[in-house]
């Protein structure tokens, strides 16, 4: 509790609240620390990678673990794009990607070994390979709340070492207390995925 | 009343001949047919049956009929004879209608004596209540290359215009057919006559996600093909309707020369291209080759939705990109996402009814972009 007095000059700490008030100061900072590092997004990067040499990537199809039988070409779609608009890397033709696929018959497309990136990399004439996997995509319910609500995983393996040097999640959308309170349908599924595409490429290009 | 018939005497001379000139000076290579163009004081057309892009059955022969009907009233135009136009077809073996070729092109120039086909593909029709129907007609024509000379679609509904009380509504599916036909009609005359404008598009419409390679300059001439986008959606031939979206908005820019949908067919079909997920840079070379082409435009479908129910709004979602001959590259990508309820917010106003309505407003937007 601070005690502020206006006796005859105006408000004026004694010593022992202004001890409070720095405390305070403190554990508020502490505190803002503490929930920025909770809502900043779980991210891997290679410390020795240069990802300035990366000029061309090839966006394998992504994993779809959702019961939503489009979802994962949706995605591809929206980050390929999102890919081209806002960064100097070139992104391979999805149709060039699945001839590369075919003719070098990677089995696990959208999760090769490092010896099929290695190979695929090669025919493709790319610098890294970016795979996916979409782990929530459509509409979650609440009670009498719905919403929106999408969960994507992105990794980056350079084809030169075959190691993986970028790792990504984000998640979009969902019911939130306004929902809960106010009801409402929450944002759109496109809104939510460009939003989820914006951080992870954000996350690549931080 | 004197202007009036005036106009009505003359209006049909003056299409014919603008008809003519347009096809003349369009046609670099185009045959003659000196018997026919100097018995007849009018160009010829010949009215290709309609492609049905439906999914459903539908009556194709009646809405033809009711077209051809249109086209001479409305346009002045004369309409190849059937007797013509089937034994033309049968000598030839023409089963697809949703284009030609140059060869056939040629064709039809050379032994019927027409200088341009026009090819109609029915879109959608619901006879429940609220009534739509949805066109799309091009004019090409027989030079080869065949050349697109017009193309407009239009997308109907019997509630677009309710009006005071309702009065507005249509509940009679022959009179919306009416409507629509003579708004095709309309809008034929239009670019015959050198009238038509460049419509706008509304900032709502436009793709969500953009990229634009600086390789692709504005203003500059180019033959642009656009390839059947992938359908992943739930409509029958989803990804044959984008296309034609696509085609029917870039065809209205001067700087692109759109390659006929036949002729591109019939490129993919000789060269046994089969794309299961996209356009490879091995199978775009051959195309570039094989038509000419500065760009190739594909894509996918996401959502085709026409509104489910009275109160329900259409769904459109596609993603496309351009390649370009010289780069072998991407240099157009987006990703367009809209519902007919988009913007609206007081008593429906603004609101768009049909998928085919919605579709051509959203690619509008992309291609004023492109054309930038």
């Amino acid at each position: 509790m601070i005690i502020i007095c206006n006796i005859s000059h105006r408000f004026t700490l004694f010593p022992m609240e202004k001890c409070i008030v720095r405390y305070a100061i403190v554990l508020s900072y502490l505190l803002c620390l503490m929930l920025q590092g909770c809502s900043q997004p779980m991210g891997f990067y290679d410390p020795n990678m240069d990802f300035g040499s990366i000029h061309t990537v090839a966006v394998m199809p992504f994993a779809n673990l959702t019961d939503q039988n489009k979802a994962h070409e949706r995605v591809r779609d929206v980050f390929i794009n999102a890919l081209l608009a806002s960064s100097p890397i070139y992104v391979l033709p999805p149709g060039e990607v699945a001839r590369g696929i075919s003719r070098t018959q990677v089995a696990e497309s959208a999760s090769p070994s490092v010896e099929d990136a290695q190979k695929l990399g090669a025919t493709l004439g790319v610098d890294a390979i970016i795979t996916g996997v979409v782990k929530e995509y459509g509409e979650v319910r609440s009670g009498t709340a719905q919403a929106n609500v999408i969960a994507v995983s992105l990794r980056m393996m350079e084809v030169q070492t075959g190691k993986v040097v970028w790792a990504a999640s984000a998640s979009k959308g969902g019911i939130n207390t306004k929902d809960r309170l106010l009801g409402g349908g929450g944002q759109p599924m496109n809104q939510v995925t460009e939003e989820a595409v914006r951080e992870l490429v954000n996350q690549l290009f931080h | 009343m004197s202007l009036l018939t005036s106009f009505s005497t003359k209006a049909p001379f003056f299409c014919a001949a603008l008809l003519f000139g347009i096809c003349l000076a369009l046609s670099g290579q185009a045959v003659a047919t000196p018997v026919l163009e100097a018995n007849s004081a009018q160009p010829l057309v010949a009215v290709l049956p309609f492609e049905n892009l439906s999914g459903a059955p539908a009556p194709l022969r009646q809405l033809r009929e009711e077209m051809i009907k249109a086209l001479r009233n409305q346009c002045g135009i004369a309409v190849l004879e059937e007797k013509a136009l089937e034994d033309f077809m049968a000598a030839h073996r023409v089963r697809y209608v949703g284009g030609i070729d140059s060869e056939l092109a040629v064709a039809f120039r050379q032994e019927t004596g027409a200088q341009s086909v026009l090819i109609t593909s029915f879109e959608f029709q619901d006879e429940r209540v609220p009534l739509k129907i949805c066109l799309t007609s091009r004019l090409v024509s027989t030079a080869n290359p065949p050349i697109i000379l017009w193309m407009d679609s239009v997308g109907l509904s019997g509630d677009d215009s309710p009006g005071l009380l309702g009065l507005g509504l249509i509940h009679d599916p022959a009179a919306l057919r009416g409507k629509a036909l003579a708004r095709l009609a309309s809008s034929l005359l239009e670019t015959l006559e050198g009238r038509a404008v460049l419509p706008g598009s509304a900032g709502k419409f436009r793709p969500r996600i953009v990229f634009r390679s600086p390789v692709l300059a504005p203003g500059q001439p180019y033959v642009l093909a656009v390839l059947p986008f992938f359908n992943r959606s739930d409509r029958k031939n989803g990804g044959d309707l984008m296309a034609l979206q696509f085609i029917k908005e870039l065809a209205r820019y001067e700087a692109f020369q759109l390659v006929e949908p036949g002729v591109i067919r019939q490129v993919l079909l000789r060269a046994r291209i089969i794309m299961d997920d996209g356009l490879s840079l091995s199978d775009a070379a051959v195309l570039f080759s094989e038509l000419r082409a500065d760009l190739i435009l594909s894509g996918k479908v996401l959502d085709y939705q026409e509104s489910l129910a009275f109160s329900g709004s259409p769904v459109v979602d596609f993603s496309a990109l351009l390649f370009e001959a010289k780069s072998r590259e991407i240099v157009w990508a987006s990703d367009s996402h809209n519902e007919g309820a988009d913007g609206v917010y007081f008593y429906d106003w603004g609101k768009i009814s049909t998928a085919s309505d919605l579709a051509s407003r959203m690619v509008r937007s992309v291609g004023s972009l492109i054309a930038q």
